[in-house]
């Protein structure tokens, strides 16, 4: 049998691993949303007192200052010990935990792109702080976002290849499984899973940019 | 209850480190009455708008809506019943001219979205921007901006109107649009308190001109009496000045 022969019987594993990295990337960048979402709220509105901000500092230079091949080590054999905890889990937490702290950055800058005009307007006619953001803020906070976000979304869809190493079957691990029961041929089979992940990304960002595009608010559309 | 004044500022307040901005101003507004406040820049007039609704909170001094007194506790809902027009109108640039006017009565006052969206629309015609309803903020001129955030202002029903600068930021052929609108929402006999050197509009619009300076009220009067023969030099000589410039 040819590598080429063995790549189209073993297709459907490839696929199903990379069903498994599009699942962990799905639920890792929603964890990150939420967690990065709170992050920003607090830092840019939430109490200023040190109890609150200090730890939120903190959170965000640890976990986008360690490598994160060692905080999946970490999640997985830290947390396996005592929780019972699979890997697929251990990796949906150490990689959404740091893409909080990536996004928690991604948003502040974005809220705070927000001429500071308009959060005055809102409060001035009667808006809570919670109704400005709501209602003001949030929604132009969302479509200055997408942008950086796109950029969020290309790492992260790469690095849920490193879950590989704590024992989660995604695309990676299977191409490797192919690799071993066929003896050489590595780079056939990486070129192939190359182009799995290359063609995610790419549909991924389209989707983004045309997100971007749709949400435009007239008047500040991007130049064509 | 008729004499209760709509507003009654008392003795405010407010130092920035060691620059004290307001040296206790008291200023009151009887319903239906326009006052324009004039003064050189950095007198504090604009400092003093923002105080009355706590968008700068006073160091000191009270301020009593309709004989009720503003706290933190009460805030929101008192600024929901004070309008508010900016210098650089602050429309919510994602939101269509429409949606700008509507969105405070439904999310702060309740409002349903069809009364709210038919108010909106009224309010727009009276401001002369009935046909822009759909368009955003960014399609229009300053002066059309500036007419959207009144409109916005007075869809809340307000019970009185606070303008800082609202012109300052508008070419002068834009100016003239924006000034018909609040003379005649004075002449409709709203309450309004501005902020403004339109002096055509101090003219014919004010009840009274309050001028300030260095964080006094240095004099007031009716503008007939006040543009003609101020009591202090002061007022004379800024009025000079603004008579050069202006």
């Amino acid at each position: 049998m040819n590598i080429y022969d063995v790549i189209l019987r073993d297709f459907p594993f490839l696929l199903k691993g990379l069903g498994i990295a599009v699942i962990l990337l799905a639920a890792l960048l929603a964890l990150g949303f939420v967690i990065g979402l709170t992050i920003c709220l607090l830092q840019l509105y939430g109490p200023r007192t040190r109890f609150v901000q200090w730890p939120l500092k903190a959170y965000e230079r640890v976990f986008r200052g360690v490598p994160i091949i060692i905080m999946l080590f970490i999640f997985y054999y830290g947390l396996a010990g005592v929780f019972d905890i699979s890997s697929f889990a251990a990796a949906i937490l150490a990689l959404g935990f740091r893409s909080g702290a990536y996004q928690s950055q991604i948003f502040r800058s974005a809220f705070q792109s927000v001429p500071a005009g308009q959060m005055t307007a809102a409060r001035a006619h009667g808006m809570s702080l919670a109704q400005a953001i709501r209602w003001i803020l949030f929604p132009q906070a969302i479509r200055h976002a997408i942008g950086p976000w796109t950029n969020e979304f290309s790492s992260e869809i790469k690095e849920t290849s490193l879950a590989y190493v704590i024992g989660v079957v995604e695309l990676t691990r299977q191409a490797h499984y192919i690799i071993t029961s066929t003896q050489g041929n590595t780079l056939t089979v990486f070129a192939v899973v190359a182009l799995l992940y290359f063609i995610v990304n790419k549909a991924g960002n389209s989707g983004l940019y045309w997100l971007e595009a749709r949400l435009a608010v007239p008047g500040f559309e991007k130049r064509q | 209850m008729a004499d209760t004044p709509v507003l009654r500022a008392d003795a405010i307040h407010k130092r920035y480190a060691d620059n004290e901005v307001l040296k206790g101003i008291s200023l009151t507004l009887a319903r239906g009455e326009t006052k324009v406040l004039i003064g050189p820049s950095g007198s504090g007039k604009s400092t003093f708008l923002r105080c009355l609704n706590h968008l700068t909170k006073p160091d000191r001094g009270t301020i009593e809506l309709d004989g009720v007194e503003i706290s933190d506790a009460n805030i929101d809902r008192m600024r929901a019943r004070i309008g508010f027009v900016f210098q650089d109108f602050n429309l919510f640039s994602h939101l269509s001219v429409l949606d700008n006017v509507s969105i405070c009565p439904i999310r702060v006052k309740r409002q349903a979205r069809d009364e709210a969206i038919r108010r909106a629309r009224e309010e727009l015609e009276r401001v002369g921007l009935g046909d822009k309803a759909d368009a955003y903020p960014a399609e229009l001129s300053g002066g059309q901006q500036q007419r959207v955030s009144i409109a916005r202002a007075l869809a809340m029903d307000p019970t009185l109107m606070l303008f800082d600068e609202p012109t300052s930021a508008l070419d002068p052929e834009l100016t003239g649009e924006v000034v018909k609108v609040m003379q005649r929402l004075a002449d409709d006999g709203m309450t309004m308190l501005v902020v403004s050197h339109e002096m055509g509009f101090a003219r014919q619009a004010a009840d009274e001109i309050v001028f300030m300076e260095g964080g006094h009220i240095v004099e007031q009067g009716p503008p007939e009496t006040l543009f003609s023969q101020p009591a202090q030099d002061r007022t004379r000589a800024f009025l000079n000045v603004i008579a050069e410039h202006g």
